[in-house]
C-alpha cells in the first residue's frame, strides 16, 4: 500500500499577472505517508497547498489524485472530496459550537431545518476517536489554540478525508499539545490517511516525516526519505546557500555596566505577578517561558500598551511616564510585537510611511511632513538591513515575513530607540531572514543598545541572550546567567510543578 | 472570489502603489461618461450654466463628505452630520437674528460643529462605542437638539449681510459658497496628506493597534478627525442658512447617507484607512451630476434614487475588480 502515488502534482504552473510563483512542480505524495513540503516564506508552499484545496482554481498543469485528474472549484469541492486542511490561521467560527464547525457547509437536515440532535452525535462520535477533553456543545471561543486545531482535524475526518494537510500546525501550541498532536498524526497515518506537512521547524519534521518535499523560489527541488537527509543539507537545498540557522552570537559579548532599563515591582493582578528586571547596555536579556507564560502580557504593560495594576519603570536611572506607548516611544524604547499583520505594520500604507510612523517629527517642517527626508530615511534602513525589494514604494503588506520584520525595525531604527522589546521576532520567518535578524540583533546591542528578546524557541534564547528570566503563568520562575543557560534547565524552571 | 483575494494577498497589492493615482482617475472617467450620456441626451447639459449648476448643487453634500472621509478614514463613521447640521442652522440662525455680527456667527458655527463632532470622538474612544452606534444616538440626541432650541419652529428672517457673505455671487455668477468648499478641501487634503495627524488617522484606519503601538495618541487623533467631521457639517449648515434664509430643524435628514456614498464612491473603504480628499470630492461631483442629468432629460426624480442607488453598488464593484482588471493587463502586455 505504502508505494501507491496519491497524489501527483504535474508541471503546476501559477502565475500572478506577470509574477510566475510555481514553476513547473512535478512530485507526488504517497498513499499513506507523511510527507513533509518545506521551503523559505515566498518558495510557493502556500500557493501550491491552496491549488491543492481549492483556493486557487486557476493554474496550469494538472493535478491527479489517485490517477484521476481533479480541478476543485473551492475550499468546499476540496473537503467534500476529501482533502482537508488544518490552516496555520485557524479558521474556525468562534460564536459557534464544535459541532456547528465541523458540520459547517454540510449539515445533515430533517426537512428544512437542521438536524441538531444528529450533528451533536455525529460530532461528538468524531471527538470522542480524537480523546479531546471539550464537548461537541461548547463554544469554540471558549478552547485554547491547541482544542481549535483538534476542531479542525475533526472536521477533516468528519468528512470522511483522505487526505489532510497541516500547515505550521505547532507554531501556537504548547509542548504537551504539540506532543498529542504527533500522536494524532501517527494515529491517523495508521488509518491510512495521507498526511501533508509544512512546518518551518525543522526538528519537527525528523521526528514524524517520511519523506521531504523541497521547494525554492517556486520551484521543485528535491523529494527525498527523512533518513536520507541531515539537517544542515536540507538548509543549504531550502536557502540554496550555507546559512548557519542557529542562532549563535558572532561577535564578542559587550554586556556594559550601566543599566538602561529597570523595571521594578510591575503588576497586573489577574494577568502577571509582581516582577522585576534591569537591562544593562549592549544586554541580551531573554523571556523564556511557555506558552501562556504572560511574558507578551509584561512587555505590553511595561510599554504602557495594557493597564498596569502598579509599577515603575526608570530609563537610564530616570522615572519615565509609562502610561501610553506615547511616552514610552517618546522615552527611547520600541516594541516589536509578536503579530505583524495584526500589530506591527500598517495595511495600505508602503514601506517608507511604515517605517517613519513613530518618529514623524523628525521629517516635520513647521508641522508639515517632508517626504524627501522621509524616503532618504527608509532608503538608507532599507539598504541597511537588506529589505527586499529594495524599492520604498512597495506596500508592507506585500512582503515576507522577514522582510516585514526588518521594516518594522527599521521603523525603530528611525526613531532612535534605546530599548527594544522583540516579542517572537522570527515566528514564521524563513532561514534566511532569521540569520540575518540574529545578525542584527548582535549588531544593535554592539551599538549600545539593549534588547529584551522574548522566544519560544529555546535554541534562539540560548544562543542570543546574555542573561535569561524564566516565566510560568504570569511568574517569574528563575533568572539564568548565560553560562547556565541549557535547554534543560530553562525547560526545568518554565515547566516546575507548584 | 477567492481568485480575487488571492491577487490581493499575493502580487496585486504590492504593485497596486504603482496604480496610486488610479482610484480617483476611474472617479474622473466615470464621471465623464455620466456628463457625455447627458449631454448626447440633451446638449443643454454640457452649457455653462448647468455644470455651474452641478458644482452648486455638490457645496453642500462636499462639505459634509469632506468631514465624513474623516471618520471613515479611522475606520468609523458619522451618522449625526445632518443633525449636526440642524443644530448649527437653528443655533447659528437665533443668533444672526438677534444680531450677532455675520463672521463672528461663522466662527461660532465652526466651533459648535467641532465640538458636536467631538463628543462623538469622545463617545468613542473615551466609552468604546462603536461609531455606528454612538452617532445613531448622537444624530437622534442633536437632531431632539435642535428641535427643543426652536420648540420646533423655524428660525426666520435671516440678515441679507449673512446670506450675502456665504453665498452671494463672487465671479459672475460663481457663488462664494463654491470657494468655501474648495478652500475646506484644499485644507483638508493638507491635513490629511502633509500633517502628522492626517497620516496618524490614515494608519489607524489601517491598523489602530500597530498605530498605538507606534507611540501614537490615537484617541486623540480620532478625536480631531471628528471634529473635523464636525465642522464639515457646520460648513454646510451655514450655507444652507444663507441660501434659504431660513433655519428649519428638521434640515439635513438624510444627508448622511449622500455623503457616505460620495466617499465610496471616491474610493474611501469603510473598513478603513483608505480613501482621499480628491476623490471624495469627485464622487460628490459625480451624484450632483447625475442627480441634475436626470432632471435635464426629464426623467422621474423618483428614479434618481434608483440611479444614485446603482452608481454606489457599481463604483464600490470597481473597487474589487479593478484588482483583477490591472493584473490581467500586466500578463497580457507580457
Amino acid at each position: 500500500m505504502g508505494n501507491v502515488d496519491f497524489i501527483k502534482f504535474d508541471h503546476i504552473v501559477k502565475r500572478f499577472g506577470d509574477n510566475t510563483v510555481l514553476k513547473d512542480i512535478n512530485f507526488h505524495i504517497k498513499k499513506g505517508e507523511i510527507h513533509a513540503l518545506i521551503g523559505e516564506n515566498g518558495a510557493g508552499k502556500s500557493t501550491l497547498l491552496n491549488i491543492l484545496h481549492g483556493v486557487y482554481s486557476e493554474y496550469d498543469g494538472e493535478l491527479i489524485i489517485e490517477g484521476n485528474e481533479v480541478k476543485f472549484k473551492d475550499v468546499h469541492d476540496a473537503i467534500k472530496f476529501g482533502v482537508s486542511k488544518v490552516h496555520q490561521e485557524i479558521n474556525l467560527i468562534p460564536e459557534l459550537t464544535v459541532a456547528q464547525n465541523i458540520t459547517l457547509g454540510s449539515e445533515p437536515k430533517k426537512g428544512l431545518f437542521v438536524d441538531y440532535k444528529k450533528i451533536n452525535l455525529d460530532a461528538s462520535k468524531v471527538i470522542e476517536k480524537l480523546g479531546c477533553n471539550f464537548k461537541a456543545t461548547d463554544l469554540v471561543k471558549d478552547l485554547n489554540a491547541g482544542q481549535m486545531q483538534l476542531v479542525l482535524i475533526a472536521k477533516a475526518l468528519y468528512h470522511n478525508a483522505k487526505l489532510i494537510s497541516f500547515d505550521e500546525p505547532t507554531s501556537s501550541l504548547t509542548d504537551k499539545e504539540t506532543q498529542k498532536l504527533f500522536e494524532i498524526i501517527a494515529d491517523l497515518k495508521s488509518k491510512g490517511i495521507t498526511i501533508l506537512y509544512v512546518s518551518h521547524r525543522l526538528d519537527e519534521l525528523f521526528k514524524i516525516c517520511d519523506r521531504i518535499t523541497i521547494l525554492r523560489d517556486g520551484t521543485y527541488i528535491k523529494s527525498v526519505d527523512v533518513k536520507d537527509i541531515t539537517k544542515d543539507e536540507l538548509i543549504k537545498n531550502m536557502v540554496g546557500r550555507d546559512v548557519s540557522a542557529y542562532a549563535v552570537r558572532k561577535k564578542e559579548r559587550c554586556v556594559q555596566k550601566e543599566v538602561t532599563l529597570e523595571v521594578k515591582n510591575l503588576e497586573s493582578i489577574g494577568v502577571f505577578e509582581e516582577i522585576s528586571f534591569e537591562v544593562k547596555k549592549g544586554e541580551i536579556l531573554g523571556f523564556a517561558g511557555l506558552v501562556g507564560a504572560k511574558r507578551t502580557e509584561v512587555m505590553r504593560a511595561m510599554f504602557g500598551a495594557d493597564k498596569k495594576t502598579k509599577g515603575e519603570v526608570f530609563l537610564n536611572g530616570k522615572k519615565i511616564n509609562t502610561s501610553h506607548p506615547y511616552y514610552s516611544v517618546k522615552n527611547g524604547i520600541g516594541l516589536i510585537p509578536e503579530e505583524r499583520k495584526t500589530q506591527g505594520f500598517v495595511k495600505y500604507r508602503t514601506n517608507f510611511e511604515n517605517m517613519s510612523l513613530s518618529n514623524l517629527d523628525k521629517f516635520s517642517n513647521k508641522g508639515f511632513i517632508d517626504y524627501r527626508k522621509v524616503k532618504k530615511n527608509a532608503e538608507e534602513y532599507t539598504r541597511k538591513l537588506n529589505i527586499n525589494p529594495k524599492d520604498i514604494n512597495y506596500l508592507t503588506e506585500g512582503l515576507s515575513g522577514g522582510n516585514q520584520q526588518k521594516v518594522i525595525i527599521g521603523k525603530w531604527l528611525t526613531t532612535d530607540s534605546n530599548v527594544l522589546v522583540l516579542d517572537e521576532p522570527t515566528k514564521g520567518v524563513d532561514v534566511g531572514a532569521k540569520a540575518e535578524i540574529y545578525d542584527l540583533i548582535e549588531e544593535l546591542v554592539h551599538s549600545g543598545k539593549s534588547i529584551i528578546l522574548i522566544s519560544s524557541e529555546l535554541p534562539e534564547i540560548i544562543g542570543l541572550c546574555d542573561r535569561v528570566m524564566v516565566m510560568k503563568e504570569g511568574r517569574k520562575m528563575a533568572e539564568l546567567n548565560q553560562n547556565q543557560l541549557s535547554e534543560e534547565t530553562i525547560m526545568k524552571y518554565a515547566m516546575e510543578a507548584e | 472570489m477567492n481568485f480575487v483575494k488571492a491577487g490581493i494577498m499575493d502580487n496585486t497589492t504590492r504593485k497596486s502603489v504603482k496604480l496610486k493615482f488610479g482610484r480617483e482617475l476611474i472617479t474622473v472617467i466615470a464621471l465623464l461618461f455620466i456628463v457625455s450620456i447627458f449631454t448626447v441626451i440633451n446638449s443643454q447639459y454640457i452649457q455653462g450654466n448647468n455644470l455651474l449648476d452641478i458644482i452648486d448643487q455638490t457645496v453642500i453634500n462636499g462639505l459634509i463628505a469632506i468631514g465624513m472621509t474623516f471618520a471613515i478614514l479611522t475606520a468609523g463613521i458619522d451618522l449625526s452630520v445632518g443633525s449636526i447640521l440642524a443644530i448649527v442652522l437653528v443655533v447659528i440662525g437665533k443668533f444672526l437674528v438677534n444680531g450677532t455680527n455675520p463672521a463672528v456667527a461663522v466662527i461660532l458655527g465652526i466651533i459648535i460643529g467641532f465640538i458636536l463632532g467631538a463628543v462623538n470622538g469622545l463617545l468613542i474612544t473615551k466609552m468604546k462605542l462603536q461609531p455606528f452606534i454612538a452617532t445613531l444616538g448622537t444624530m437622534s440626541i442633536y437632531r431632539g437638539l435642535a428641535y427643543t432650541i426652536t420648540g420646533g419652529q423655524p428660525v426666520l428672517n435671516i440678515p441679507k449681510s449673512f446670506r450675502s457673505m456665504l453665498n452671494g455671487d463672487i465671479v459672475g455668477n460663481v457663488s462664494i459658497s463654491i470657494i468655501i468648499l474648495f478652500v475646506f478641501a484644499v485644507i483638508c487634503h493638507i491635513i490629511l496628506k502633509k500633517t502628522k495627524q492626517g497620516i496618524y488617522m490614515y494608519s489607524i484606519g489601517g491598523n489602530e493597534e500597530a498605530t498605538k503601538l507606534s507611540g501614537i495618541k490615537v484617541d486623540r487623533t480620532k478625536l480631531l478627525a471628528y471634529g473635523i467631521c464636525g465642522v464639515g457639517a457646520a460648513l454646510a449648515g451655514m450655507i444652507m442658512l444663507a441660501r434659504l434664509g431660513t433655519g428649519e430643524p428638521a434640515a439635513g435628514q438624510g444627508y448622511e447617507l449622500n455623503a457616505i456614498a460620495a466617499t465610496a464612491i471616491g474610493g474611501a473603504s469603510l473598513a478603513g484607512g483608505k480613501g482621499s480628499i480628491p476623490g471624495t470630492i469627485l464622487g460628490a461631483i459625480l451624484l450632483s451630476a447625475l442627480k441634475v442629468g436626470l432632471v435635464v432629460v426629464g426623467v422621474d426624480t423618483f428614479w434618481q434614487y434608483i440611479a444614485t442607488g446603482a452608481i454606489i453598488v457599481i463604483a464600490v464593484y470597481f473597487e474589487t475588480i479593478q484588482e483583477i482588471i490591472s493584473s490581467k493587463m500586466k500578463s497580457r502586455k507580457k
